[in-house]
């Protein structure tokens, strides 16, 4: 007979599995900001901890195995609030993430790193920031630069990262403040089904899968700047 | 306060990992739990400690969710950590309209042990899938998740007349592009297969002869 602890692994993560203070953990995230003035030179550069993955993140992040073995669709949310039923499959007919190919292709890409003026207390079911900061150079808008993402990853010793980034440059005519940073994945979804010549697909668009509060608020100067980094890292 | 100007992409990577900031709790969690049952179902062993090395891999793994599949909007080209790091195609060619991207996780044991760097493609001594001597039958590995922790185990049983000793573990991935074979009108894929994490128990797990075990990793994403 098979001992019922088998069916029973306690799900609670164990505090003594973690204990910060003796050993380092295996994965962190960095935000890195770094302001400068209209004529270039730094004024902040504000550093902090990264910490919330949104539910859609850990959606993406599921293997097959879970979708099979339980023949369950994840529910995704879009910035604009709709949702789809992500249920990837090696079948022909299964909704995916798309790939680049030959002929037709469905960009799955970073859209952007967005910055917020408001703030969420529940980073995890977060779908959006909760006061985007528009593109532009009207009141209270900085314009966006296009988001940098590296070609490989840095391996130092035992530790490796990869660093994405945007700037943000303010052109608005007064100083405008950040509060809350995000990263949106713009998602497509395709099958590789053909409906006449057509691929049945879902272009999902933005998707919040990263978010973070600032741990204090950043002020972009008139005619200024600012750098975001996310640095994504193991065993640092 | 004004700061001295940055001069370089040097000065930025000093920035970008700071060492100088306040402990706090961790964003990612992870350990690793081994339950041992003799051959009549009894608990003979528990065994749990935390999960410290992930490779590249991973890394590589779950910057899909964040960077996404393409360079950009109007690149058609997969970005250079997939292509550099896992070594996928910058794109599938010559296989019908569209392709799409999947992957696997298992659980791998093994008998031996070795120093972790971040680009390790194996185990030291895996343990094969079987029942002859020091093999152990795996069982389909089982995934679940609860808000942001996420689940991988797997069964273990040593069908052999000798006990087996686990000293080593691993989380796996195999990426599956998938696209319509051209020929057949049929799905097809390429597979890519990496070593996600690494860890050697702190002391060995001992499976015995006619016994099982439960291996789980956790991964927590705390948020």
């Amino acid at each position: 007979m098979v001992g019922r602890g088998i069916e029973d692994i306690d799900i609670k993560m164990p505090r003594d599995a973690y204990d910060t203070g003796k050993h380092m953990p295996t994965f962190n995230v960095y935000l890195t900001a770094i302001v400068r003035d209209s004529e270039g030179r730094v004024v902040k550069i504000h550093r902090q901890r990264s910490h919330s993955p949104t539910a859609n993140f850990i959606g993406l992040m599921l293997p097959l195995q879970y979708f099979i073995n339980t023949n369950s669709s994840y529910t995704l949310t879009n910035t604009g609030g709709s949702t789809t039923s992500y249920q990837p499959n090696t079948t022909i007919q299964a909704y995916d993430i798309s790939y680049p190919n030959a002929e037709q292709n469905f960009q799955t890409y970073l859209a952007m790193i967005q910055v917020g003026s408001g703030q969420q207390s529940n980073p995890y079911s977060a779908n959006s920031l909760a006061a985007p900061i528009a593109n532009g150079s009207g009141t209270g808008q900085l314009a966006y630069g296009q988001p940098s993402i590296p070609s490989t990853i840095t391996v130092s010793g035992s530790e490796a990262y990869f660093t994405i980034s945007q700037t943000f440059n303010n052109n608005s005519g007064s100083t405008v403040t950040i509060t809350e940073v995000g990263i949106i994945l713009n998602l497509w979804l395709n099958s590789l089904y053909i409906s006449g010549s057509i691929v049945e697909n879902n272009n999902f668009g933005n998707v919040l899968v990263w978010y973070d509060v600032l741990s204090s608020s950043i002020s972009v100067p008139n005619g200024g700047s600012v750098t975001i980094y996310y640095t994504f890292t193991v065993n640092p | 306060m004004v700061t001295s100007d940055l001069v370089s992409e040097e000065d930025i990577a000093k920035l970008i990992i700071p060492d100088d900031l306040p402990d706090e709790e961790p964003i990612f969690k992870a350990y690793i739990e081994a339950k041992v049952y003799d051959k009549e179902g009894h608990l003979i062993q528990y065994h749990r400690q935390p999960m410290r090395s992930l490779t590249q891999y991973f890394l590589a793994l779950m910057a899909i969710p964040i960077i996404g599949t393409f360079q950009g909007p109007s690149t058609n080209s997969a970005p250079g950590i997939l292509t550099n790091v896992l070594g996928l195609p910058s794109s599938v060619s010559g296989n019908g309209n569209s392709a799409n991207i999947t992957w696997n996780w298992s659980i791998q044991l093994g008998s031996g042990t070795q120093a972790f760097s971040p680009t390790l493609t194996g185990l030291a001594a895996p343990i094969a899938n079987g029942t002859g001597t020091g093999e152990l039958l795996y069982s389909t590995v089982s995934v679940s998740y609860a808000g942001s922790m996420i689940f991988v185990s797997v069964q273990v049983t040593n069908t052999t007349s000798s006990s087996i000793s686990v000293t080593e573990i691993g989380l796996t991935g195999t990426v599956i592009l998938g696209y319509i074979n051209p020929n057949t009108g049929n799905y097809a894929s390429s597979t890519y297969s990496f070593l996600l994490s690494y860890d050697t128990f702190s002391t060995p797990v001992t499976v015995p002869a006619y016994g099982m075990a439960v291996f789980q990793i956790t991964l927590s994403f705390t948020g």
